[in-house]
């Protein structure tokens, strides 16, 4: 007897995600992951002001917005030629590092902890609709203090961005050559001290935290794998004098580790809802139009591949390439990573803010070639992030972003093959039927930004309501 | 004066306190019981303005949601999900709840285009979404550019057909446009609707509050525009008009509140301000940037 299972919202991801399951005998037989909204960035794109795209591009996602405003700097400066000093490069690099901390400590407390930890119904935004809460009491009150203390935290992050990066989200700062404005002694030492209070936060009671959820929800480290296929396109990495302080350019399959190749990357469209001549393509080819009366296709999200095969992304994949966190590939661990990463973050951060010449100016004058290409590929928060870029007349006339999510909540490729979140999905036991926890759980192990990853939705189908199928 | 012929006046002067603090408590304790409920709707957009309002401080999310109202519905916060984080959104009374909105609305193939959750196992669109609470709630505050005036999610070719709020609602939307909107811009007009009623507005619905004054107007480097003193490049600390600064068309306080613990804001961060806050952004705006001093225009 299947049954269906449909979760719609999938609250405390960023954007409208649907997870559409049928269970047979208490195991999800199928699985879809399906991305729900449509703006069309790539389209917008085409015709403006190349240097507004760094700022642009941060409006796809509000809560990685600087981000994107890393890889569309970094392809706007492999189309201009333009490679940035030291200085440049540590200080977008120490931006980019405030927005990893705002990220994950939100993403670990705001977003995964409602999950696993009882926390007070006096806020109904709280109030839960399972009883699956493990933690004893004295545990569960702790978490929950660290609940709301982390609110403050998270907030200093950004406090942090802001004081080189103007405001955030959507930040200023960003640019090519590194960043806008000029750190004097005064900005470098508010950072250095914002820092010192995040980095014990982390230390003393966030990375406790996740251990303890990890004791008590064992089972979740038997869970939630899918395939193992591992890839990062590199972070805090290659610098000149200090080398890779975090992860290169890698990915795992199979049990080995090889370098990355940036011409491995394909996207597949059969099941997403995007026509073109192609059904496979490679970034700087083609932008697929929205095409919502497709048959097969249930998602905005399309299905990028490397070499031809689906790949995970994110903290989990760094660390694990790093080599800093090897304990395993599952929901359980995915979350673990994605703590012990917050607090490698804050190490690198350190480093780079030692190495920092106060007062130094990294702006020129710069000027937009006729016609040109560039690529941005760099691991962000969520994992591998690549903006793809043509610009003709002085104008882009070629833009495609492949973001972590598109590969974490991938669609089915053109071969049938499961996406990277619906093989973890897959197979999973399900043990009260009324109360599917385990499937949010996975998916929000792999902090999903449906935001990002759908830069459109569509239903186009017959409407499925929870039924049981004899 | 004996009790027996007690002025009726100054018997009733000698209640009038405990009668005023009597009524106060009633009014406390009624207030209490009918605590105004919260709806935090995230449309078509990039969900940054509850990332903007968690960076709120005095008062910051925590007073929110404890001291001011109840939050019933935020996707990105709230513990519940699927039908039953459904039905927590759909079942809330009408008029007792504020309800907020960030993102535009994708109107194409009849708002297909941005699913925001199933109900009763039926797609709630983001159009269906708004056109039923958009209705039913006691104030509708259009949080962002998105929400007030389509936004970057309108931008052209606008290829999922966005549009702000207020054009498919009959009734008034304060708007308060930002790209994010800062918290403060949301927590004040909340403060003020929740203590003293709908704020003063503007002709287009936006809190004079906040945005009566142009930040050209109270730019801390206007002496340098005036003395026509500007910059050729980023990161220098003279007037950006010539690359392009949109401060003298864009009327919000970010000159004195500044953002993120009030600590800087894009001029302060040596750029240009892009607009983000006036009606039109992003498309009316750009470019953001430009090195041609004459500030070329974009065809």
């Amino acid at each position: 007897m299947s049954k269906k299972i449909i979760i719609n919202p999938v609250t405390r991801v960023n954007g409208f995600m649907e997870i559409d399951a049928t269970i047979d005998n208490n195991q999800v037989t199928d699985v879809k992951t399906e991305g729900l909204l449509f703006r069309g960035f790539e389209k917008m794109l085409v015709g403006r002001n190349p240097f507004d795209v760094v700022y642009f591009t941060q409006r796809i996602c509000g809560i990685c917005s600087t981000a994107h405003s890393i890889a569309s700097t970094l392809a706007l400066e492999s189309a201009m030629g333009i490679t940035p000093g030291k200085q440049g490069r540590y200080l977008r690099d120490i931006l980019h590092g405030c927005e990893y901390l705002q990220n994950h400590i939100r993403h670990f407390y705001q977003y995964t902890i409602p999950d696993f930890v009882r926390l007070p119904e006096k806020y109904p935004f709280l109030a839960t609709d399972h009883n699956d809460f493990r933690l004893p009491k004295e545990k569960n009150d702790e978490v929950t203090e660290h609940y709301f203390e982390s609110l403050d935290i998270s907030r200093s992050a950004h406090e942090m961005l802001a004081v080189l990066g103007g405001k955030a989200p959507h930040n200023h700062g960003i640019f090519i050559g590194g960043i806008t404005t000029r750190a004097a002694a005064d900005r470098i030492i508010k950072i250095k001290s914002i820092l010192h209070n995040i980095r014990r936060f982390i230390d003393e009671k966030m990375v406790p935290d996740v251990f303890t959820i990890a004791r008590y929800y064992s089972d979740y480290y038997k869970i939630g794998g899918g395939y193992g296929n591992l890839l990062s396109f590199g972070c805090f990495n290659g610098y000149e004098v200090l080398g890779t302080l975090y992860v290169d350019p890698l990915v795992y399959s199979n049990g080995k580790t090889s370098a990355f190749d940036p011409g491995g990357i394909t996207e597949e469209i059969d099941y997403s809802w995007y026509k073109d001549k192609q059904d496979t393509y490679k970034p700087m080819d083609t932008a697929p139009e929205a095409d919502m009366d497709k048959n097969k296709a249930y998602s905005w999200v399309k299905a990028p591949r490397y070499n031809g095969i689906p790949y995970e992304t994110g903290p989990l994949a760094r660390q694990w390439l790093s080599g800093e966190y090897r304990n395993g590939i599952s929901a359980m661990d995915r979350v673990i990573a994605r703590v012990l990463e917050a607090r490698k973050i804050t190490q690198v951060m350190g480093i780079l803010l030692e190495n920092l010449i106060p007062d130094v100016s990294v702006q020129q004058e710069y000027d937009i070639p006729a016609s040109a290409e560039g690529t941005g590929l760099v691991d962000t928060t969520r994992g591998a992030l690549g903006h793809w870029l043509k610009i003709d007349n002085k104008l882009i006339s070629f833009y495609q972003i492949i973001t972590p999510t598109a590969w974490n909540l991938s669609t089915r490729g053109n071969n049938g093959s499961r996406g990277t979140a619906e093989q973890a999905l897959f197979g999973t036991m399900i043990k009260d039927i009324e109360h599917p926890v385990e499937l949010g759980r996975i998916i929000r192990s792999f902090d999903p930004c449906v935001s990002c990853a759908t830069h459109v939705y569509s239903q186009g189908r017959c409407i499925k309501t929870i039924q049981v199928v004899p | 004066m004996n009790a027996k012929n007690t002025c009726p006046e100054y018997a009733a002067r000698l209640r009038t306190a405990s009668d005023l603090i009597n009524k106060v408590n009633y009014e406390i304790k009624r207030g209490s019981l009918a605590r105004k409920k919260l709806v935090w709707l995230e449309l078509t957009g990039c969900s940054g303005n509850i990332i903007s309002l968690l960076d709120g401080s005095n008062p910051g999310f925590k007073y929110l949601v404890s001291m001011m109202c109840d939050l019933i519905f935020s996707n990105s916060l709230m513990a519940s999900e699927g039908e039953a984080a459904m039905e927590r959104l759909f079942g809330i009374p009408d008029n007792e709840f504020i309800l907020a909105v960030e993102g535009a609305v994708s109107t194409r193939n009849n708002g297909l285009y941005n699913v925001i959750g199933r109900f009763r196992g039926e797609p709630v669109t983001a159009l269906k979404a708004i056109r039923i609470l958009g209705e039913r709630a006691s104030h509708v505050i259009a949080v962002g550019a998105c929400a007030s005036h389509g936004g970057t999610s309108a931008a052209k070719p606008n290829p999922a057909r966005c549009v702000g709020i207020q054009s498919l609602l009959k009734r008034r939307v304060i708007k308060l446009p930002g790209c994010p909107c800062h918290p403060d811009w949301f927590l004040g007009t909340l403060a003020h609707i929740l203590l003293y009623g709908e704020p003063e507005l503007d002709d287009r619905d936006r809190p004079l509050l906040f945005y009566s004054t142009l930040i050209h107007d109270r730019c801390p480097r206007r002496s340098f525009f005036d003395q026509g003193i500007f910059a050729k490049k980023l990161g220098e600390s003279t007037c950006m008009f010539k690359l392009g600064c949109r401060g003298p068309v864009t009327r919000i306080d970010c000159p004195i509140r500044k953002w993120n613990q009030y600590v800087n804001w894009p001029i302060g961060d040596d750029t240009p301000c892009i607009g983000c806050a006036q009606f039109g952004f992003p498309d009316q705006m750009e470019p953001f940037i430009t090195y041609n001093t004459t500030r070329g225009v974009r065809k």
